[in-house]
């Protein structure tokens, strides 16, 4: 009978061992493969945008090397950033790529929380200073520049042109305009055409971060402390979002695909957003003519206010789970950081530069059509050189969430001063 | 009288399984139009169809993820369906008080979140060069406490009569297990298998974590990578959806019946 148990036993256990060996086999193919010394592995997430962009740097690094090879693995931004997580916190750095794709809202946070897991590229070929100003602030942590910039998160509203005509404006009129004028101009829209000129989601600050930015402000000091009760460009924000929603200027709805659906579906007549909304705005072929672009309307109380803000955009690290960082260092600087061809190849796909000399090109002299025959892009990238320097922090997302919480209360009747203590408090014990 | 309390059941039963089967037929329907019509909220079918599977089929290798998911899905439901039935009849039919304590503490294991160990299995995984492998998606959910459950509570009925009389007729243990009690329990292995693959099926979090090679991906992660871009298009993401969810449907109505009996614990 034993005898049975124990046969019956190895036989299991033979067949595990065969199983693993399988897995074992498959493992070590892998690794060959991308432990090869021109061989670059990539984590980024959309096939239409940022993988295009990275395969056609590697077709323009392969000229000159032709040994090279990029293997991208497409992975979305919240996936990227557990798998992220999970390897920096289990001290296994060497199971992250040669590069990432981080969103610029986390980049900071990243480099803080696991600072053993990317390289500093602050003394590499790659110069800097080509990149707009306010763009490569977001990848610097204590002086160090950690990442590549990729895409512009410039800021930009757009408005439907002949929209705005009903009720007797033009989108020039809404150039270098305040808020204050832009709540007076909508609530004129509102009443001829019925149609809002914002629409936003709900419990979420994007439309609040872009103003605050664009005044250089955030939620945080310089020291890193949460600057959230006595932010006196925070006050004005809140109160500037709270009029746009009383006076329904602004309508929230309640997920991104509402909000898509309201600008496609003509429920609002603009929208204010990173200019990578762009894209969105295009998939209603039937449109095409009836948008224009402008910069976004600055706060009225705040001496540093500018009409010009970032939302969203991501750069490029290099981790040091890379068993060649200087050729990733290397490969980065002579693309994204070098090649105005790149970013010409990539203009169509709407991956606009923050590299400076990219916009003399005369590809970004282009007009396009879908924006009413303007020349968008150098608008674009003149947009992007003006935005303010602003700090991120480690806990950007605790305090957007918290301060998201304190609108939707504020809404519904209480007390700002108050919310915003509460906001602050909460904060602080996430950072404790 | 019982007329109208029968008309008011079938009413409420209309209107329940309508709201149920709503975003099945919403899906099906969004699968076969174009993204900005999807957004649109029409419920009426489109011709574009063929247009989604092409894109589809062009942006994500769909085929190979299919059969990633088929291979760790039928692998996993395999393996732990053994393991875990031969554990749940071995704490019944060889009872004693030690075994209980073991199976309290494997109950306990049921209370801890996959999130909290997430990350130490990884670096036990990663180690042992299990990413990226079949027995790395398998592992760690080769033997649940909730199957271990399940077993020994439908092992319960299993009548002990049965065991001694092959017992006396020179069965030995193993063919016991085998021969008697596999084919009676039928209905809970059924049972078993539609939860079990279906797990397997619809597991993100994990492989998430262990694959990060192309090659690799299921079907869940295909779809996720759907929704990653700055642009969504919806009608192949619905359509992304419902090639997802046709196996778990076939699986479920194939065994649906033995799903019903197993469920509840009955013993043919």
């Amino acid at each position: 009978m034993k005898k049975r148990i124990i046969s019956g036993l190895l036989v299991a256990s033979m067949a595990f061992a065969l199983l693993t060996g399988c897995g074992n086999k498959s493992e070590k193919e892998s690794t060959e493969s991308s432990g090869d010394e021109n061989t670059l592995t990539v984590w980024c997430w959309d096939p239409a945008f940022n993988i295009n962009a990275i395969q056609e740097a590697e077709k323009i690094y392969q000229k000159d090397n032709p040994e090279f090879q990029l293997e991208v693995v497409e992975t979305p931004w919240e996936d990227l950033q557990t798998k992220l997580t999970t390897a920096a916190s289990s001290n296994q750095i060497d199971t992250l790529p040669d590069i990432v794709l981080m969103q610029d809202d986390a980049f900071q946070k990243n480099v803080i929380s696991y600072s053993d897991a990317f390289v500093d590229l602050t003394d590499t070929a790659i110069d800097f200073s080509q990149f707009a100003e306010g763009k490569v602030s977001a990848s610097i942590v204590d002086g160090a520049n950690y990442g590549v910039p990729f895409d512009n998160g410039a800021v930009i509203a757009c408005y439907r042109e002949d929209i705005l005509e009903q009720a007797g404006f033009t989108t020039a009129e809404f150039e270098d305009i305040t808020w204050d004028q832009y709540i007076q101009q909508g609530k004129v829209v509102l009443e001829k055409t019925g149609k809002p000129l914002l629409s936003c989601l709900a419990g979420e600050t994007d439309v609040l971060a872009m103003m605050l930015r664009s005044a250089g402000g955030g939620f945080f000091d310089e020291e890193g402390n949460a600057l959230i009760a006595d932010n006196e460009i925070l006050k004005e924000v809140v109160e500037t979002y709270i009029e746009l929603v009383k006076s329904g200027v602004l309508i929230e709805v309640n997920d991104w695909d509402q909000y898509i659906g309201s600008l496609n579906n003509e429920t609002v007549a603009g929208t204010i957003n990173g200019c990578w909304i762009m894209a969105s705005i295009q998939t209603a072929e039937n449109q095409a003519g009836k948008w224009k672009i402008t910069n976004m309307p600055k706060l009225d109380g705040t001496s540093s206010a500018t009409n010009y803000a970032n939302q969203g955009g991501s750069s490029w690290a290099v981790t040091k789970g890379s068993k060649n960082p200087e050729l990733a260092a290397d490969f980065l600087g002579s693309t994204f950081g070098g090649s105005v061809e790149l970013y010409d190849n990539i203009l169509s796909t709407g991956a606009i530069a923050t590299y400076q000399p990219a916009a003399d090109s005369e590809k970004y002299a282009q007009t396009n059509d879908f924006f009413g025959g303007e020349e968008v892009y150098t608008k674009i990238v003149e947009y992007a050189s003006e935005v303010p320097d602003t700090i991120n922090g480690v806990y950007f997302y605790e305090a957007r969430d918290a301060v998201g919480t304190a609108i939707t209360n504020i809404i519904a009747g209480a007390d700002i001063s108050t919310e915003l203590k509460t906001a602050q408090e909460t904060v602080e014990f996430n950072m404790q | 009288m019982t007329k109208l309390r029968n008309s008011f059941q079938y009413i409420f039963l209309i209107i329940a399984s309508a709201v149920s089967v709503f975003p099945l037929f919403w899906m099906l329907i969004a699968a076969t139009n174009k993204s900005a019509d999807v957004l649109r909220g029409t419920l009426v079918p489109g011709g574009y169809l063929m247009e989604n599977l092409k894109t589809l089929m062009a942006a994500q290798p769909v085929v190979s993820s299919m059969l990633n998911s088929f291979k760790y899905a039928v692998v996993l439901t395999i393996i732990s369906l053994v393991i875990c039935s031969l554990a749940g009849y071995g704490f019944e039919i060889y009872h004693d008080k030690g075994k209980d304590f073991v199976m309290s503490i494997i109950l306990l294991a049921m209370m801890v979140p996959f999130a909290a160990t997430m990350i130490p299995l990884f670096r036990m995984f990663s180690n042992a060069s299990l990413l990226n492998t079949t027995l790395g998606f398998i592992l760690p959910s080769i033997s649940t406490p909730f199957l271990i459950m399940m077993f020994r509570q439908s092992a319960r009925s299993f009548p002990h009569d049965i065991i001694e009389a092959a017992r006396i007729d020179g069965l030995n243990e193993i063919g016991i297990f085998f021969k008697m009690f596999i084919p009676t329990m039928r209905s809970t292995y059924a049972a078993a298998m539609v939860i079990t693959f279906m797990n397997a099926w619809n597991n993100y979090l994990w492989p998430k974590v262990i694959m990060s090679d192309d090659s690799s991906m299921t079907m869940p992660m295909l779809i996720a990578n759907l929704t990653a871009g700055y642009t969504t298009d919806y009608g192949s993401l619905m359509l992304g959806v419902l090639l997802c969810t046709i196996p778990t449907i076939i699986v479920f109505f194939v065994l649906q019946k033995s799903f019903a009996e197993g469920i509840t614990g009955s013993v043919k």
